[in-house]
Parts: structure tokens; C-alpha cells; sequence
């Protein structure tokens, strides 16, 4: 069984997002490792030159994605506590778009958490870039989620 | 019953937002049917969709209720 930390972090923000400050949050004293990914804007995609990138979520189901991520890598890694931040917005080159920091007793669960939940985030999490290029803009492509085929049985209202 | 379309399907759509009758249609897939008609543009992205009800991924046969937020969704794109 699961006990859910109360502290771990989900959240989208639309400024910097301040990287030491997520890893002082998922630090424990039981802790003997952090595993982290900073995803960042690239100034090129398909050897165009890019100038600068913005992202919009469905804000509420992306926090809601985010959080699911969180308890599957509890269930599947010997972790301790985890922070998953997004920014949305205008973000310039060399700026950070996703933040994960995941701390664990031991360093195996780190890493293996770590790229679950950024693997995870690019399939599953509703959130879009567009690439702002000298002679116009495009949607990035993307994932599209698995979903399913067809429902199974009538769910209840929820 | 609200209805939500992100990213390019916005751009098509013309608008982020709008609400439509529950009555008008009875499952997702005839709900993306009527915006289909209205905007032609939207039909050709049919297989490159997804669709969420209550910010819960769904199948196109899920049957929709009174209250409902429905979004259609492009390939997802963020990291």
C-alpha cells in the first residue's frame, strides 16, 4: 500500500521556474538521492531557427495528469517525494519549460522514477507548444494520448 | 454541457470555448460531428484527436450528460 506524501508538488506556473528551490522541497533527512530533468527550449527544431516557444495547457486536466504521474512512480519506485512543475507562456531560448525532481533513499528508484514521469508527461499530459520561427508559427508535433477504444461499460456521472 | 478545443483545433475551431445544447447530441463522436459541419477545416484532424470528458481521456462512444465539459484535444506537446 501507498501512503501519498502530503508535499509533493504539482504545478504549472507562468514564470521562471526556480529549479533549487524544487530540490530543497523534495530533500528528505531518509533520503540518499535526487534525480532530476530540466527540459528546456531548444534554438532549432527541424533546422529551423527558433525563436522563442509558447505553451498553453487545459490547465485543470493537466494538473490532474501531472498528479496521476506522481502516484503511478509511487507505486512503482521506492520513492520519496516528488516535484513535477510546467511553465506556460512565452519561453525565450535556454529557458526551463519542465522541471522533475524526484528524491528516494536510494538512486536506482531516482532515475527510474524520474524518466517514468517525464516519458509519461510528454504522452499524457495536456499541455501544447507552439514554435515561433522568423516567417511564422506552428503547433509542435506531438503524442496523442492512448485513450480508450470504446467504452467498456456506461460509467456513473461523476 | 461546455465545450473546450486547445491548440490547433482552437485555431480551426475559431474560439477556445462555447457550450452546446446536451440534447444536440447524444455521444462524443456526434458532438465532434456537429462542430465537423460547422467548421469543415476541423474534419480532417478526426484521426489525429482525442477527446476528454471531465478532464478524463474518452472514448468517441462515451455517452455525454447535462454538465458535461468535453475538450477535443490535438497530439499533446509539452515538456
Amino acid at each position: 500500500m501507498v501512503t501519498l506524501p502530503h508535499d509533493d508538488i504539482y504545478q504549472l506556473v507562468r514564470e521562471p521556474i526556480d529549479m533549487a528551490a524544487q530540490i530543497r522541497l523534495v530533500r528528505g533527512p531518509e533520503d540518499g538521492a535526487i534525480v532530476t530533468f530540466d527540459g528546456f527550449v531548444r534554438n532549432q527544431s527541424h533546422n529551423r531557427a527558433t525563436l522563442y516557444l509558447d505553451y498553453e495547457a487545459y490547465e485543470s486536466m493537466a494538473l490532474a495528469k501531472m498528479r496521476e504521474i506522481g502516484l503511478q512512480i509511487h507505486e512503482k519506485y521506492s520513492i520519496h517525494r516528488v516535484a513535477i512543475v510546467h511553465r506556460l507562456g512565452r519561453l525565450e531560448i535556454g529557458e526551463t519549460s519542465v522541471f522533475i525532481a524526484v528524491s528516494a533513499p536510494h538512486r536506482a528508484a531516482a532515475f527510474d522514477a524520474c524518466r517514468f514521469a517525464i516519458d509519461t508527461l510528454k504522452r499524457t499530459v495536456p499541455i501544447w507548444k507552439k514554435e515561433c520561427f522568423e516567417d511564422g508559427a506552428v503547433w509542435a508535433d506531438g503524442e496523442l494520448p492512448p485513450v480508450p477504444a470504446a467504452t467498456p461499460r456506461a460509467k456513473p456521472a461523476s | 454541457m461546455t465545450v473546450l478545443f486547445f491548440g490547433r483545433l482552437k485555431d480551426v475551431a475559431g474560439h477556445a470555448e462555447d457550450s452546446a445544447e446536451f440534447s444536440d447530441a447524444a455521444t462524443i463522436e456526434q458532438l465532434f460531428a456537429l462542430y465537423a459541419a460547422r467548421y469543415p477545416e476541423l474534419a480532417k484532424y478526426r484521426s489525429s484527436v482525442v477527446a476528454s470528458r471531465n478532464q478524463e481521456f474518452a472514448a468517441w462512444d462515451t455517452p455525454l450528460r447535462s454538465g458535461d465539459e468535453v475538450a477535443f484535444l490535438p497530439p499533446v506537446s509539452g515538456g
